[in-house]
């Protein structure tokens, strides 16, 4: 600091004025200003979709148990809220990577003790273990999976007399079919990378690749892995990625330019027949189309019928951060949010499946089809979703579908992967 | 004088016009739509039939009135805050250069503007929170902080063009700093605090990131952050996220037209020096 200069008479006085005025301004702020935690409890929940539903369903638990105060917070930055110490009492968000650093640092408290973990679909365990878990804690409860598979157009099918193929030479036979009736077998919408991640890419390989054992042998090799390493993305997924791009034959022409809301359109309109895209995507066609007679069948990718299975992901888990200070008034909101009327309503209504054993099977008629491969528990978690989001798969893969070399891609991703692991 | 007409410069103009009034007209037409005509892929159709529907969802969506009212008073309290704070602070520095206090902290306050919010961002929270100040408050007072590097820049570059002798003279008269500053240099100031304050205003108006993690409790949130529910992978309802961005456009470009001679001033004004 440079020292202070001889300053004339007022000098000192004025300067301590002004320091005092500011003082008393930023007191005179921060008094008027409500206290900015009150003693609610913050349910966080920030789906855009369902927050009218959830506002709902807290009026519901506030008539039930007028001591607990619960305000609902759609916007709160997470890693703000665990930073000041004050996040939100109990969130309810997609299970990703965004949560899976605070399971792994230990920041969510233990819900294992609850009666409803019990009820949990023990097959779901693994999946969410794979994702990020923290050592003899249940940290997240399921709320709500997502299954998805091919969004088929059943009308263009029976017109064309085709079937719903169980093998990957009959999936090869229905799109030179299609292809040969002029009509556009896949719909691909290249511009947003998420949507080959999710869709071809998670599909592909999913349907090849054994996801859980291969992350699980993957984390452990940790940066070991590259080339030679008995795990690699190069030598496991290179045959999916191959066969991903022989599907990239039969999608429309003009895919490069073409985005989410176009693909819906499209899809919707008819102008093709398959479209690789999660449940999600149901709403939004039906936006267009309400009567479309949408299937959804789970991409075969071998020889053996047997081999099919779905793509899943936890869209919706329940936590409870450990530093909040209303465990109590939390746990008991995550009992209600998961009894069963209100977690079966909450599913049906929104396409998703439930997680608990007591779960009554879908009812969209799409969805209805893949019931029993989710009821035989064969299902993968995306290999998209497994990869951290400092590596950018999604980029990688939209680079594949336009034309980059697949062992490059594959070699930098084990290369990513490797280099991510040293570091932490 | 003859009006000719310069083809290329009318032709490249009338070009950037339009990339305005496009997304502005698909604006206000996407927000009069139905969510299934918003959704159809032509964004440059009429709303047919137009319904009011996606600005009463929008409305409700985002609460309004609380979350324009909070915006309102961040807005308010930054561009308030930086006008007087950078104005008195390069008024000090401008007429005390040849010691060494005053030119250190002019370029103290310069050092501020390379760091960006989000280098300071995680200390910002933990401090915030720490004092109390994790409400707009906190958000205000720190848009007036991150403002005041550069405006404090263009202030002095402006006084230093103000003649000294006008000054002189009311000091020869009597009056105290305190005086000359309020009575004379201020208002002499007037076309540089338009600058600073639309600057100020716009930095404030627009920010999304400080907003979102320094205030904690979400019910006092401000219009961008809240808009943020509008931006979701997996559902397009533009329809309703855009009656949502006209409501939240349409002060700005109201307080546009009504300072558009003071802006249109100011901007050259921040030109010259």
């Amino acid at each position: 600091m440079p020292e202070p200069s001889p300053s004339p008479s007022k000098g000192p006085s004025r300067r301590s004025f002004l320091a005092a005025g500011l003082v008393g301004a930023g007191l005179a702020l921060t008094g008027c200003a409500p206290s900015g935690r009150s003693a609610a409890v913050s349910f966080y929940q920030s789906k855009p979709e369902v927050i009218g539903y959830f506002d709902e369903l807290l009026a519901r638990f506030r008539d039930e148990r007028p001591g607990i105060r619960v305000a609902h917070d759609v916007t709160t930055d997470l890693s703000a809220g665990f930073a000041r110490s004050a996040p939100p009492d109990l969130g309810c968000s997609n299970y990703n990577f965004e949560i899976a650093r605070f399971v792994e640092h230990g920041a969510l408290s233990d819900l294992g003790d609850m009666p409803e973990a019990d009820r949990v679909n023990p097959d779901l365990l693994p999946l969410i273990g794979l994702t990020a878990s923290y050592p003899g804690r249940t940290s997240v409860l399921p709320y709500s999976l997502m299954v998805a598979g091919v969004l088929y157009n059943r009308e263009i099918f029976d017109r064309h007399g085709l079937e719903v193929p169980t093998t990957w030479s009959e999936l090869l036979d229905v799109c030179e079919a299609l292809a040969g009736a002029g009509v556009t077998p896949i719909y691909a919408t290249y511009t947003e990378p998420w949507t080959i991640g999710q869709g071809l890419f998670d599909y592909t390989a999913g349907g090849m690749v054994d996801v859980t054992a291969f992350f699980q042998a993957l984390a452990e090799q940790g940066a070991d892995t590259g080339p030679d390493s008995p795990v690699s993305f190069r030598n496991q997924f290179r045959e999916p990625v191959e066969r991903m791009l022989t599907l990239t034959r039969y999608v429309n022409p003009d895919a490069a330019n073409k985005g989410y809301g176009d693909g819906n359109l499209a899809f919707a309109r008819g102008e093709a027949a398959m479209y690789f895209q999660g449940p999600w995507a149901l709403a939004e066609i039906a936006k267009t189309s309400p009567e479309l007679d949408v299937g959804v069948f789970p991409l075969p990718m071998t020889e053996d019928p047997a081999d099919r299975k779905v793509r899943v992901n936890v869209d919706l888990a329940l936590w409870v951060p450990e530093m909040s200070p209303r465990q109590e008034a939390a746990r008991e909101l995550v009992s209600f949010l998961l009894q069963p009327d209100v977690v079966d309503t909450y599913n049906a209504d929104n396409l998703g499946f439930g997680v608990t054993t007591d779960a009554p099977p879908v009812t969209h008629p799409a969805l209805v089809e893949v019931q029993p491969y989710y009821d035989a528990a064969q299902f993968y978690l995306g290999p998209s979703q497994l990869v951290p989001e400092s590596i950018p798969l999604h980029n990688y893969v939209q680079s594949l579908v336009t034309g980059a070399d697949p062992d490059t891609v594959l070699r930098t991703l084990d290369a990513d992967w490797a280099r991510l692991a040293r570091r932490s | 004088m003859s009006r000719r007409v310069d083809v290329p410069v009318t032709a490249t103009l009338l070009l950037c016009t339009l990339a305005v009034l496009v997304p502005l007209y698909v604006t206000v037409t996407m927000a009069f739509k139905t969510g299934e005509q918003a959704v159809d892929g032509n964004a440059f159709s009429l709303p047919s039939p137009a319904t009011f529907d996606a600005l009463a969802e929008a409305w409700r969506l985002t609460s309004f009135p609380r979350a324009f009212t909070v915006s309102v008073l961040v807005t308010l309290v930054s561009v308030v805050g930086t006008v007087i704070l950078s104005s008195a602070a390069s008024y000090a520095v401008a007429r005390n250069w040849d010691r060494r206090l005053f030119r250190w902290s002019f370029f103290y306050l310069l050092g501020a503007m390379f760091l960006p919010f989000p280098v300071l961002a995680l200390s910002q929270v933990r401090l915030t929170g720490l004092v109390g100040l994790d409400n707009p408050a906190g958000v205000a007072i720190l848009h007036v902080m991150f403002q005041l590097s550069f405006s404090t820049l263009l202030y002095t570059a402006f006084l230093r063009s103000l003649p000294a002798e006008l000054e002189e003279s009311a000091r020869l008269d009597g009056a105290t700093t305190w005086q000359v500053f309020w009575r004379l240099v201020f208002p002499l100031l007037a076309p540089m605090s338009a600058t600073v304050g639309i600057f100020a205003f716009l930095a404030s108006w627009n920010d999304f990131m400080m907003p979102s993690m320094i205030t904690a409790d979400p019910a006092l949130q401000t219009l961008p952050v809240v808009q943020n529910i509008f931006q979701s992978q997996f559902s397009s309802n533009y329809d309703v996220a855009f009656a949502s961005y006209l409501m939240a456009m349409a002060p700005a470009i109201v307080v546009y037209l009504f300072t558009q001679r003071w802006v249109m001033s100011g901007v050259t004004q921040g030109a010259v020096k």
